[in-house]
This record gives structure tokens, sequence and C-alpha cells, in this order.
């Protein structure tokens, strides 16, 4: 078990491996850098795919629109070709909401520089600091006046996320690993939504509001990331979706 | 401070087993972030950083914890236990990043104070609601503790015995480490391979550890004492020819234990535990007429257990005697240092 020649005994400061020490674990290094770069390899080859959204990171543009308040601000912007509109959710820098960048009466006309962040046909703003202003309401632009569809009392399976990180920001940007992160964005303001994925994959989102249509985000915060099942209203407004229960309704599905 | 310490400094060994390690480090994260790259997860770049750094922490801490139990059952790997030191910095770097990483990503530019968040997410039923994060906070703190004091400074400080203690607690931080993975990735990964690799560390890292211990203990022979006439109270260590040349047989009396060496026709014991970092001198060897110790090489002289200056080292002794080719040995340790006079046996 041990070498019986003293000179065949490693001293670390004496210069020099014995040969047969050196002969022993030369091969043997070589294969744990194997297995180190293997397994690490493995790993990265074997985790889930992080998705398909989308932060454009960097590029600013400007939006207009109206605010709808639901009750976070949702920008509600004429589409170019003159019919119909399109529905951004809103966040601010990091791990914040929007609902204070807007501030005037409502039915104002509002003009600002945001980030395009998007997935599956859901559009969420990055609006950029200091870039909200009022403006004089453009002549043509047409107020949406239909009141919501109401789509009647569904239950729904899924998991809550925060919007922004999901739909791109971070990617991932839901289950386990990322739930300290969308307790601190949802806790933050940013709108928390339940995330529904049918057999096929393709994903519906649902704005998360109380029975009364105020803010959940508080009370969601230790079912964030978790499976769950809400029974709920569900309303239409264009083409966001958005579903009305009472969180104490909510039922976790791991327990 | 007035305390001498003599610091294990840099030689040619050394700067080869740090090259080695930085490969090793970067071969892992290379890896990952190339396959990750070419099998298209989509991973942002942060998220690429954090996982890669975790992971080949992760293993370099698996390698840390190998080396010893294998150096212990075969002395050829005792050049890679001589600068185990580094890699351990090594993997406490590494592992910052990770920490640092995912503390910004996961807990800034939030409504909370980061390091607040970090511990307060909210606990929900079941794995799935644990935060795990915390449980690699709480393994970070254990690995910056041991990176801090790993200098001999410290080592000399601090008391052999405080620092062995202090650097037991690698154990505590591996096991919060799987359980910060289990809680953690593994919830969100399911593909069972990897939960198997984790797994395979585990038993890795146990089994050798279990079989390393039993060895030991087989070999670990508690002696009673046995002698009659004037060598009452004195234990019986068997024949002087049965210790290899220059090597030493190592038995427990009282609960301590002690290594008897031979040199040639000299015969001499003296406590296993070295002042370094109680490596077990009994494995060593005598080397230039001193016991030198298999861990970092150092030394100390066969008739007083003094390391020879200027060092100041100096570990109990234990008088031995040769009766018609049989060692026998006094179990009353002298004083750490207290000169004893060799026995000589007659057949070398
Ligand atoms: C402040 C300390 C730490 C924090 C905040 C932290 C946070 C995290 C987070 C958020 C993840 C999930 C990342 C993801 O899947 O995208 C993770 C995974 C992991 N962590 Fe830590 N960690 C810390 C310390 C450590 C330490 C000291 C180690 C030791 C090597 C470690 C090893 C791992 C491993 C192996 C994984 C799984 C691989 C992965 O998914 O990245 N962590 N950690
Ligand atoms: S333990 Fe380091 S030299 Fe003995």
């Amino acid at each position: 078990m041990r070498p019986a020649d003293p000179q065949q005994f490693f001293v670390g400061y004496v210069d020099g491996v014995p040969q047969r020490t050196r002969s022993f674990l030369a091969p043997l290094i070589a294969l744990c850098l194997v297995v180190v770069a293997s397994v690490a390899g493995l790993a990265a080859t074997l985790q889930n795919d992080a998705g398909d959204g989308v932060f454009e990171f960097g590029v600013t543009k400007p939006f207009a629109g109206w605010i709808e308040r639901l009750p976070h601000p949702v920008l509600v912007s004429p589409d170019p070709s003159g019919d119909g509109h399109s529905r951004y959710l809103l966040s601010a820098f990091g791990k914040h909401g929007a609902d204070e960048l807007f501030t005037g009466a409502p039915g104002a006309w509002y003009e600002l520089e945001g980030t395009l962040v998007y997935r599956d046909g859901r559009s969420m703003i990055e609006v950029v600091a200091g870039s909200v202003s009022i403006a004089t309401t453009p002549t043509g632009a047409v107020h949406p006046t239909a009141s919501p569809d109401e789509l009647g009392v569904r239950t729904l399976t899924g998991e809550i996320v925060d919007s922004k990180c999901y739909l791109g920001v971070m990617k991932p940007g839901n289950l386990k690993s990322h739930r300290a992160c969308a307790v601190r964005c949802i806790s933050g303001g940013v709108p928390p939504v339940l995330l529904v994925r049918d057999d096929e994959g393709y994903a519906t989102y649902y704005l998360l509001v109380d029975d009364e249509g105020g803010a959940v985000n508080e009370r969601v915060l230790p079912m964030v990331a978790l499976p769950i099942e809400i029974t709920g209203e569900v309303e239409r407004h264009g083409d966001l979706l958005v579903l009305r229960s009472d969180p104490d309704s909510y039922t976790l599905l791991h327990e | 401070m007035g305390v001498g310490y003599r610091a294990v400094g840099w030689n040619r060994n050394k700067k080869r087993y740090d090259q080695v390690v930085l490969v090793g480090v970067l071969l892992s994260i290379a890896a990952f972030v190339v396959l990750s790259l070419v099998t298209d997860k989509g991973l942002t770049f942060e998220t690429a950083l954090i996982r890669s750094t975790a992971i080949t922490a992760f293993l370099l801490l698996h390698v840390i914890l190998c080396i010893g139990p294998l150096a212990r059952l075969d002395q050829r790997f005792l050049p890679l236990l001589y600068n185990r030191r580094h890699l351990g910095v090594t993997m406490f770097a590494v592992a910052f990043v990770h920490g640092v990483f995912s503390l910004i990503q996961f807990h800034a530019l939030g409504d909370t104070d980061p390091l607040v968040s970090l511990v307060t997410t909210p606990i929900s039923g079941g794995a799935a609601g644990f935060p795990f994060q915390p449980l690699g906070a709480a393994a970070l703190a254990i690995l910056f503790l041991m990176a801090a004091t790993s200098h001999d400074f410290w080592l000399a400080n601090l008391t052999a015995p405080v620092w062995k203690a202090l650097h037991m607690l690698v154990y505590a931080a591996y096991g919060l480490i799987v359980m910060h993975v289990a809680l953690g990735a593994l919830q969100d990964q399911r593909h069972p391979v990897l939960l198997a690799a984790v797994i395979v560390g585990l038993v890795l890292v146990l089994g050798l550890h279990l079989i390393a211990g039993f060895r030991e203990k087989g070999s670990d022979r508690e002696v009673a004492p046995s002698g009659t006439d004037d060598l009452t109270g004195w234990v019986d260590v068997g024949p002087a020819d049965e210790i290899p040349d220059t090597r030493a047989r190592i038995l427990t009396v009282s609960g301590e234990r002690v290594a008897v060496f031979r040199d040639g026709t000299r015969v001499f014991a003296m406590s296993n535990l070295c002042q370094h970092q109680n490596g077990p001198l009994g494995e060593g060897c005598v080397r230039d007429g001193l016991v030198t110790c298999p861990w970092h090489g150092y030394q100390y002289r066969p008739e007083d257990g003094q390391s020879p200056p200027p060092f100041h080292e100096r570990v109990p002794t234990f008088a031995t005697r040769v009766v018609d080719g049989r060692v026998w040995l006094d179990p009353e340790p002298r004083a750490a240092g207290t000169f004893v006079e060799p026995s000589t046996t007659t057949n070398p």
C-alpha cells in the first residue's frame, strides 16, 4: 500500500515528484479533468430550454397611448392601421412596476420611451425613467369604448410568474430557480400573471386581479412559481386576458 | 504576533498544481458554456455564468473531499493533498462568483435590500416551496471562513485542533450545497441523469470516507498493557523487524495514537499527530534522520520530537525498549519535546 523506498516518498518542498508516484497520478489527473469537463458539458446538454422570450436590451423605441388601470397601468395604443388597439403590460427599471409613472387624469394621452419584452404574442414595455409625458391626443386616435368581454368562470392550472422576467428579461424566468426573483419583482409592482400551457405547449397569460379588480401582488407572493389551480372570472380587455379571483381561493397543487 | 509559523512556500510542484487546477476550472466553465450554446438552450449570459460557475465549484468540492480519503488509502495520492489549500481557495473564488452574480441577478434592483431579500423568500409547503438560496449562502459563508483562515499563519495562531475543527466544517458546507442543489436546480431540471450525477457524487464522497475510516480502524490496534517484570504496564508492539525500515507502526494506547519507528537499528516512538495540521506522522518516514510528515513534510527529531531549529513544533514522545527482538512501549506520554533515548535492536 505504501512505497517502501524513502526516495519514493513525496515531500512537497523537495522539487520533483518520484517517478512511481508521477506515473500513477498523471493519468488519474488527466482522467479527472476529462470527467469534470464531461459532467459540466452533460449538465449543459440536459438542462431545460430557457424558452424564446425576447428582451430588446439596449434598444428603446417611442410608444404612445392611453392608460387603462387593471389596476396596474396597461398602455392601450392605437394600431398604426387605425382599427384596433394593442395592449402593453408596463414595468419600470429593475424589479419595479410602472404604477407610479402615470399620474395624469383618466383619458390622458401619454408618450414614452421604452424597451420591448415579448413572448408568445404578449408584450411588455420596460419604461425608460423620466421619458413619460402627457400630450394632446392626436387627431384621429380612437379611444376603445367597448366594455370587456365576460368569458365566464373558469378553472385554470398553471404557474404564477412575474410578467417581466418570464416574457424575456431573464431566461429562464420561471420555476424554482427563479422563484426568489419572481417574488421580488411581483413585490416591486411588476404585474403577476398566470401562465397556462396547453398540451401542445401553447401559452396563455392571465393578468391576476382579486375579485374586486384590485392588485393581488402582496397576497400571491408565497404562491409564486409553484403549480397552482385558480378558479375565477375571465375578462377579455382587447388582446389582454384578466382573471378575477380572490387569492384566498387559489389552490397550490404540490401538497 | 510573535507566533512562529513556517509557510509552506512556493515551489515548482505548487506551480504545476495550480496550473492544472486553473486548466480544470476553465475547461469546466468552457464545456458548460459551449454546450449550452451548441444545444441552443437560449440562456442569457448571466444564467450561463451563474450555472457554469456553480457546477464548476461543486465539482471542485467533490475533488477536494475525495483527496483526503484517497491519500489515506494510497500514499501515491499525497502530492494532491500537499497543496489542497489552493484547491479550496480556488473553489471558494468560483463559488463566490456564482453567489454574487446570483445575488445581483435575483435580488438586486428591487424593493428590498438584496441581502434581506436573499433570506426572506416566502416558505411554502413541500420541497418546491422551500427557499434554497439561503442554504447556498450559508455554505458560501463557511467556505469564506475556511479560505480566509487557510494560511498557515492562522493555523499557528488558532492552534492545530481549533483550525482542524474549523476546517471540518467543509462537510457541513458540502451538506448544505447538496441540499441547495436538491431543493433548487433539481426541482426544475428533471432529467434523471442530473439527479443521478448528484447521487453518484454523494456516494463517492461518503464511500471513500467510510472505506478509509474502516481501513484505519482495522489497522488501529488498541493495545492493552501486558508487560511483566520491570516492564509492568508497558505495551507489546511486536517484533522490531516487522516494522519496515525508516517507517512506523501506528498503534492506539489509551485512546492516543502513537507512531513507533524503526530507523536501521534505532527504535523510537512519538505521538502520531503532526503539529502542523494533525497529519499522521506514522504514515510518514524517516528522511535525513528526521521523522517526516507525509502531508506537508514537517520534520521532527527522533530523540525528542522537536522540529530542528529554526522551527518550534514539538510532539509528545514515548519511551521504548527492545527485549529479545520485540519492541515494548511505555504508554505514558512524555511532555512534547522531551528527550527519550531511542532503543536499539540488534538484528536490523
Ligand atoms: C450566496 C450564495 C448563493 C446563492 C445566492 C446561490 C444561488 C443559486 C441559484 C439562484 C441557483 C439556481 C440557478 C439557476 O438554475 O439558474 C443556484 C444553483 C446552484 N448553486 Fe448556488 N448559490 C449560492 C451559493 C452556492 C455555493 C457556495 C455553491 C457551491 C458550490 C453553489 C452551488 C450551486 C449549484 C451546483 C447549483 C446548480 C447548478 C445551477 O443550476 O446553476 N451555490 N444557486
Ligand atoms: S500536517 Fe502538514 S506537515 Fe504534517
